[in-house]
């Protein structure tokens, strides 16, 4: 008999993969909003993307990738939820009973978001190229990857945290929503920050969220020189080992 | 946007990474590298500074038999911060443990002692039973033995590790089975014990032989491949003693194991339990069912408010109530007094307990005197509207030591 941390975190992983994959509706609805702000948003933008200052050359290579970064934060930020109903269910317990490291227990929990962002992702990509006619650097949208799986890191360990913490679906609900929207609507997704006035671009510099949008969109355009994709890289990577660490604490002190 | 503004941004960032990685660092130097934060207050240095080692006990301890010499707690607390004990100690040994709850509700602090000093040992092999009304301290009790709650204060040592010191250790030792179970609900039964059994570090292969025999062993493999969701109560709770027993554990922690169930379901559950024990599984059970408690367990605590109010053999324990009891029930409160008052004087009545419209009378050979009760109130004119001889049982042992039935408390 022998654990490994590695190989409890690949153990306890596939098991939540497995029960995500048992209902596949996860991945019409997590993609069902970016797809509907793409047709339905992005043709508001045609207008004004002649506007001196817009900052690249279309609607759609503005707006899709900031698509892709709206997905991930949406898609991890909620990440808590089904632990909580594993914690009522007494799973958790039952997996914190066993010799497995907790560190395995956290890794394991975590592991999850970012395939399944990849996954989708890759679709909404796929997707925006086809049917919005999106032009696709194939290598900077491969370099978008990391970046999309450590903020998915990041969202996931925070939501996780903050699941186990408040141990309510309706209060993390709240939570949630409380710092995703601000996050959202100040990272330049729907318009450029620029636009903004200086206040808000003064906000803005402080949201990590702008400097992920940045960076994927001059990924996903085939621009490397942008200063806004190492800033993303440092910025969540960081962020994602506090999280992270955050979320082991929280894991390892009793969960009543 | 202009990143080239970013550059405070980052300093700040990275001036939190600097400070939070020097904090942690500096706290694992001063921890002695190996165990991290999980320790803060419970480390070898929290035994009290009165506890020494065994030679420096009272005489008169030391003039007891080896085995409650063993079973001294200065004994334990000072060999098992060390780290393993000889295999011929009991399975559990508690000292002091205690857990305090702080909750804060709307900017009130609100302290909650759940579990207040509780010292007792659990022998291998024993079916141990702690007993109690909802609330009494129970499952914070098996929690924090089962590595799961950190104590507040106090130690104890299972299957020779010390709590504190050795969780991991203590986890391949025993196995758990909570209230709720915690089985997967869209997983098969089969599907849900192969995983457990992998989390206990056994191959595929292993895996799948182990849960294949567990299936003979407990019945189960007519519904194994039904998603768990389905299962009727009974099905499920076998499946959850099924996944508690995986890995074969030296003491199987049950947590109401038979609530909610109904007789037959109760009954095959404790049938169960029964064969874990056969095999020389120690098991430590909470209940509130005091008749099954009574008929399964060698040994009983029984806790009210997070104290043990009385330890022994369920055999000891109704000992404590002299002979029989004659219950007595009556039309009105008025009239149960008035009982009393006429046969609380008489000879061989040990005690009396009156309970709103019942008298209950705690008597010597109730066979014989029973009709002399009866004659006197005849004589009276009082007539009770039941009557009712019974052998002691543990509910009234409850009722005598703490004053409550531990039937009021539920719900």
């Amino acid at each position: 008999m022998k654990n490994s941390t590695f190989r409890d975190t690949l153990l306890i992983g596939k098991n939540e993969l497995l029960n995500q994959l048992r209902s596949p509706m996860w991945l019409f609805f997590g993609l069902f909003q970016p797809i509907v702000y793409l047709a339905l948003f992005s043709p508001f933008l045609k207008g004004i993307a002649d506007t001196p200052g817009f900052p690249m050359s279309s609607a759609i290579q503005f707006f899709a990738p900031g698509m892709i970064i709206m997905n991930v934060l949406f898609g991890s930020a909620f990440a808590g939820f089904g632990l909580i109903a594993q914690l009522r269910s007494g799973f958790i317990e039952r997996i914190r009973v066993t010799p497995v490291s907790r560190l395995a227990i956290v890794l394991g929990f975590v592991f999850r978001s970012p395939v399944v962002l990849i996954v989708q992702s890759s679709i909404l990509v796929v997707i925006a190229a086809l049917f919005f006619g999106l032009k696709v650097s194939v290598p900077g949208a491969l370099l978008l990857l990391p970046l999309l799986i450590i903020i998915g890191i990041t969202m996931a360990s925070l939501s996780f945290t903050l699941g186990l913490i408040v141990k309510d679906e309706g209060a993390l609900a709240g939570i949630t929503n409380f710092f995703t929207l601000p996050l959202f609507l100040l990272a330049g997704v729907m318009l450029p920050v620029t636009f903004a006035p200086k206040f808000i671009q003064n906000i803005a510099k402080y949201n990590p969220f702008t400097y992920a949008v940045d960076a994927s969109r001059s990924l996903v355009n085939g621009i490397f020189d942008d200063k806004a994709i190492w800033i993303a890289f440092i910025v969540f990577f960081i962020l994602g080992i506090l999280t992270l660490n955050w979320f082991i604490r929280t894991m390892r002190s009793a969960v009543a | 946007m202009d990143t080239s503004q970013a550059a405070p941004f980052i300093q700040f960032l990275i001036a939190i990474a600097i400070a939070w990685g020097s904090i942690y660092i500096g706290r694992l130097l001063s921890k002695g590298g190996s165990q991290g934060n999980l320790n803060k207050t419970r480390g070898k240095d929290s035994y009290p500074a009165s506890f020494e080692l065994p030679g420096a006990l009272p005489e008169q301890e030391l003039s007891t038999s080896v085995e409650e010499y063993f079973n001294h707690p200065a004994f334990s607390a000072s060999q098992a911060s060390q780290s393993y004990l000889s295999q011929s100690l009991n399975m559990i040994e508690t000292h002091n443990l205690s857990k305090t709850f702080i909750s804060k509700k709307k900017g009130k602090r609100s302290v909650v002692e759940a579990v207040k000093q509780i010292n007792f040992s659990v022998a291998r092999g024993e079916i141990f039973g702690l007993l109690g009304p909802n609330g009494a301290g129970k499952t914070t009790t098996m929690r924090m033995l089962a590595t799961l709650v950190t104590p507040t204060r106090g130690t104890a040592a299972i299957s020779g590790w010390d709590l504190s010191a050795h969780p991991k250790e203590i986890r391949r030792d025993i196995g758990y089975v909570s209230q709720v179970g915690g089985m997967q609900r869209e997983t098969t039964g089969r599907e849900n014990l192969l995983l457990q059994a992998k989390l206990y570090g056994m191959s595929n292969f292993e895996a799948k032989a182990r849960v294949e025999e567990l299936l003979t062993l407990l019945d189960l493999r007519a519904f194994a491949d039904r998603k768990t969701g389905t299962y009727s109560g009974g099905q499920r709770r076998i499946f959850d003693l099924a996944s508690g027993i995986v890995h074969k554990p030296k003491l199987l922690f049950l947590d109401e194991p038979s609530t909610g169930l109904d007789p037959q379901n109760r009954a095959h559950v404790w049938e169960q339990v029964k064969k874990m024990h056969d095999e020389g599984t120690t098991i430590f059970v909470t209940t509130h069912y005091l008749e099954e408690a009574d008929a399964l367990c060698d040994r009983v605590a029984i806790v009210d408010e997070g104290t043990i109010v009385a330890i022994g053999t369920p055999e000891e324990l109704k000992r404590q109530i002299a002979g029989d009891i004659i219950s007595l029930e009556f039309e009105t409160p008025l009239l149960a007094e008035e009982v009393l008052a006429l046969l609380g004087s008489s000879a061989f009545i040990v005690e009396t307990k009156k309970e709103n419209t019942s008298v209950h009378l705690y008597v010597d050979k109730g066979n014989e005197n029973l009709p002399m009760i009866m004659s006197t109130l005849h004589k009276k004119g009082i007539i009770s509207t039941s009557v009712a001889l019974s052998r002691p049982t543990l509910d009234d042992v409850f009722l005598k030591l703490t004053g409550h039935s531990i039937r009021e408390n539920q719900q």
